[in-house]
């Protein structure tokens, strides 16, 4: 029975930095194995398709360019994931991970949502091909 | 010049500006206080300002069910009491603008009705956590304002007089809390009471009853409330520091003494677990009253002795 | 105003949206004056539907679907499920992996005990004990955030075992965390044991009798603090819980004083527990290869939660898909003790006495049907439930 029993920690942290951090202004490293925005490597891929099928948010897509000379491109929806990593625990050839840097991912906009892995010429090939199909058929509003 | 001197120091010093200024300085040192006690960072300085002009541009809601003029008047009521007992103050250490036989009385009053005011506007909504916060609040009222109010005759009856700017005269010569420590002690906790501040908030205690009383208030009428419990708040510290700590008699000291007095407060908001009101009752009744009227009888038969 | 004059009910409505309450729920407190007479609970307001949408997925993307039960004890339900469906696959699943998996639930744990700590100390008005709390458990949260790389839904399961291994320096990190977190608890056991206004809180508030927790059928810290001797990691031990074994904690009187005391005393528990584990660490693998079908037949897995028995029953058709889960939280088991100890109470006491089980309220979003003594159970088939529930809501 007493009164006041956290006497002693109200008092010592008037002398103490507080607990609490300034946020935007200061920032911690984030841990190693930290779990953010999902990488691709496409030269590695052979296209098995494994991520697609176990991906529990459907945020991956994978396009076949050419099967035989192994040209993949991954569509991921950043918005969709919830970065478990099952992907990267189903990839045997190890061209997925999920990077520690890239975590802070909001947006205003939906542009960045929507990430693109493979090679450069087959991006730009997808792209314009999209392009050319919004064209022909353009959108109703 | 003579009508104008009124005007002013309603308006502008002491009441008006200069206590809503600083009821907004205290009300974030206050936060902040309590949050460096919690080990956190705490609002920054224009917080409690912004607060307040937020409110002030905002749309006063006004709720069906209830009387609209006078869920309208109470906040301004409330607000003018608080600004009008700053006049009887020793605001800032100098001496009183209005003074008279009798004040005390009539500041203690004035200080009340800010609290009635929250309570009749909670009991004119129709909502259920208003209608039992105002319960709560004025059964709180009656349950520390005897106490306060024999707390703070404590030093009149030594003083002899009834009016503020002479006990606080005579307290200048006498630290009052050395010689009456139990009326220090319950004028400063029947403050906290007065305020609504931790561990006595039960009448607003968000996690039972959302913001009691006020709970249908939004826009200017709560500003009005807010800013009314800002300038109570250093018209309370400044009436126990003039009372109790040696009185004030210039602006350093006032800081200094209120500043202290406020350091104590937040240090009790932070240290205990909030009251149910059947406890704020039990303890202002059985203890409080008990306490100060004790000292009361002390004094009254030293006095009676001629010591 | 009251318009009408003649004595009604005062019913104080706490919900769906409250200050007190930190996820939806209808309560309705009949008062008189403050002192409450009676309590009606509605919960539902955060149905998602998981248990059927977990049946239009395969078993790895329920692992992900199920975690999301609970946003506080996620990794006990991706345990309970992997378990479950590890046991109709007849996998055993590696030592080491079963270390991790409690290491994981212990430190799940604390958090979880350390952030109700601070609730209920919120909702009694003392905020200081609340604020440091909190500050505290944030130990705990980048102790799972290191070793997994999420603050709260770990995935640190898989299916046949787990993702990530703990190694030395991760082992160490955990000892100094526990070393630390072990003195603040004593600290708080002394608070919540010690503290005169907030005792004047807690004490004799909800008090349960043993039996009373029996009849209603309480699970976990709830029951404990009312001397129910029950605990899953006891009884039915799972995971690596015959390997490293905990004590059982109860208390005897059955307030919500018992109910602090019981959760404190489960934390050091748990310290123990992970020096334990981390000091003696099977060696080995930390998974296995999992089929993608899984053999035909139902299971029932039980593990111990946070909050109490977490129950789920897991049927398979021979597909990747499960033909039905069924999931049974603490929570939802709990509810009961408060409409029967509020009652007489004041009204200052009831988010007291709704916190003191420390419910989950998206946990409980399930249907239940309350079936008198003598009625025999009835089997819903899915046209009966969707004819219930356009009823429901007509």
């Amino acid at each position: 029975m007493k009164i006041g029993a956290m006497f002693g920690d109200v008092f010592q942290s008037m002398f103490k930095r507080p607990a609490t951090e300034r946020y935007p202004f200061e920032r911690r490293p984030a841990p190693e194995n930290l779990r953010g925005e999902l990488f691709f490597d496409a030269a590695k891929c052979v296209g098995c398709a494994l991520c697609v099928k176990e991906c529990p948010s459907e945020a991956l897509e994978l396009i076949t360019i050419d099967k035989a000379a192994k040209r993949f491109v991954i569509r991921y929806h950043v918005d969709r994931c919830t970065f478990c990593a099952q992907c990267v625990q189903n990839c045997r050839f190890k061209c997925l991970s999920l990077s520690n840097e890239k975590w802070e991912l909001a947006s205003g906009k939906k542009d960045p949502f929507t990430i693109y892995y493979g090679r450069d010429e087959d991006i730009e090939f997808l792209l314009a091909k999209a392009a050319r199909r919004n064209l022909e058929t353009p959108s109703e509003d | 010049m003579n009508e104008l001197f009124p005007l002013l120091s309603f308006l502008v010093f002491p009441g008006g500006i200069f206590v809503l200024a600083s009821g907004l300085v205290y009300e974030w040192t206050d936060r902040k206080l309590v949050a460096r006690m919690q080990n956190r960072i705490g609002p920054r300085w224009f917080q409690p300002l912004a607060d307040v002009v937020k409110l002030l541009a905002k749309e006063e809601v006004v709720p069906a069910g209830v009387n609209r003029s006078m869920f309208l008047a109470f906040p301004v009521v409330a607000l003018a009491a608080a600004l009008t007992a700053a006049l009887y103050v020793p605001m800032a250490g100098f001496s009183p603008s209005f003074s008279f036989r009798g004040d005390l009385i009539v500041t203690v009053y004035l200080l009340s009705l800010l609290t009635l005011c929250i309570g009749l506007a909670g009991a004119n909504t129709a909502d259920r956590f208003s209608i039992i916060g105002a319960t709560r609040t004025l059964t709180q009222l009656f349950s520390y304002e005897a106490p306060f109010l024999l707390a703070l005759l404590g030093p009149a009856i030594v003083a002899g007089t009834w009016q503020i700017s002479e006990i606080a005269g005579y307290a200048h010569n006498h630290w009052l809390i050395l010689t009456q420590p139990i009326g220090f002690v319950v004028a400063i906790i029947g403050l906290m009471g007065k305020l609504e501040l931790p561990p006595f908030d039960a009448p607003e205690a968000e996690t039972e009853i959302v913001s009691g009383a006020l709970t249908e208030y939004s826009g200017r009428g709560l500003a009005l409330f807010r800013i009314g419990k800002d300038a109570e708040l250093v018209i309370g510290l400044t009436l126990v520091a003039a009372f109790y700590l040696g009185g004030l008699s210039n602006p350093l000291e006032f800081l200094l003494k209120t500043g202290g007095l406020l350091l104590v407060v937040a240090g009790l908001q932070s240290l205990f677990a909030r009251l149910r009101i059947d406890q704020v009752v039990g303890l202002w009744w059985r203890v409080g009253a008990l306490l100060a009227l004790l000292q009361l009888l002390v004094l009254v038969v030293l006095q009676g002795m001629g010591i | 105003m009251i318009q009408n004059p003649k004595p009604q009910k005062f019913i104080v409505p706490i919900g769906p949206q409250h200050p007190a309450l930190k996820e939806p729920g209808h309560f309705e407190f009949t008062v008189d004056g403050e002192i409450v007479t009676s309590v009606a609970i509605r919960l539902g307001y955060v149905h998602r539907g998981i248990e059927k949408a977990a049946e239009e997925r395969n078993y790895v993307q329920d692992l992900y679907l199920l975690e999301r039960v609970c946003g506080i004890c996620s990794h006990i339900h991706a345990t309970a499920y992997a378990l479950g469906v590890e046991k109709l696959a007849g996998i055993t699943v590696p030592p080491r992996a079963q270390a991790i998996r409690e290491l994981v639930a212990e430190l799940e744990r604390v958090h979880s005990h350390l952030l109700w700590l601070g609730v209920a100390a919120h909702e009694a008005g003392f905020d200081t004990l609340f604020m440091y709390s909190w500050r505290d458990r944030e130990t705990v949260m980048d102790i799972l955030e290191r070793l997994s790389g999420n603050r709260v839904n770990y995935s640190a399961n898989v299916l046949g075992g787990v993702k990530f291994n703990v190694d030395a320096a991760q082992a160490d990190a955990i000892r100094r965390g526990m070393d630390f977190l072990e003195e603040r608890t004593h600290h708080y056991y002394n608070i919540v044991t010690a503290e005169e206004t907030f005792l004047r809180r807690t004490r004799g508030v909800g008090t349960m009798s043993a039996d009373q927790a029996e009849a209603l059928g309480t699970l976990g810290p709830t029951a404990r603090a009312s001397g129910v001797q029950r605990d899953l990691r006891i009884d039915s031990p799972y995971a690596a819980y015959t390997e490293f074994p905990v004590q059982i904690v109860t208390a005897s009187a059955g307030d919500l004083e018992a109910r602090f005391v019981v959760h404190v005393n489960e934390l050091f528990e748990s310290y123990r527990v992970i020096r334990v584990i981390l000091d003696n660490f099977p060696p080995g693998e930390i998974e296995v290869r999992m089929p993608r079908r899984i053999p035909e037949g139902e299971t029932i897995s039980r593990v111990e939660a946070p909050r109490g028995e977490l129950f789920y029953f897991i049927k398979s058709n021979g597909t990747d898909q499960p033909e039905r889960i069924k999931i049974r939280t603490p929570s939802l088991s709990n509810w009961a003790s408060v409409s029967a100890t509020a009652p007489g109470h004041k009204l200052a006491d009831m988010p007291m006495i709704l916190v003191g089980i420390d419910p989950c309220f998206s946990c409980s979003d399930r249907s239940v049907s309350i079936l008198p003594h003598d009625r025999q159970s009835k089997l819903w088939t899915w046209e009966d439930l969707r004819q219930y529930g356009i009823e429901y809501y007509r």
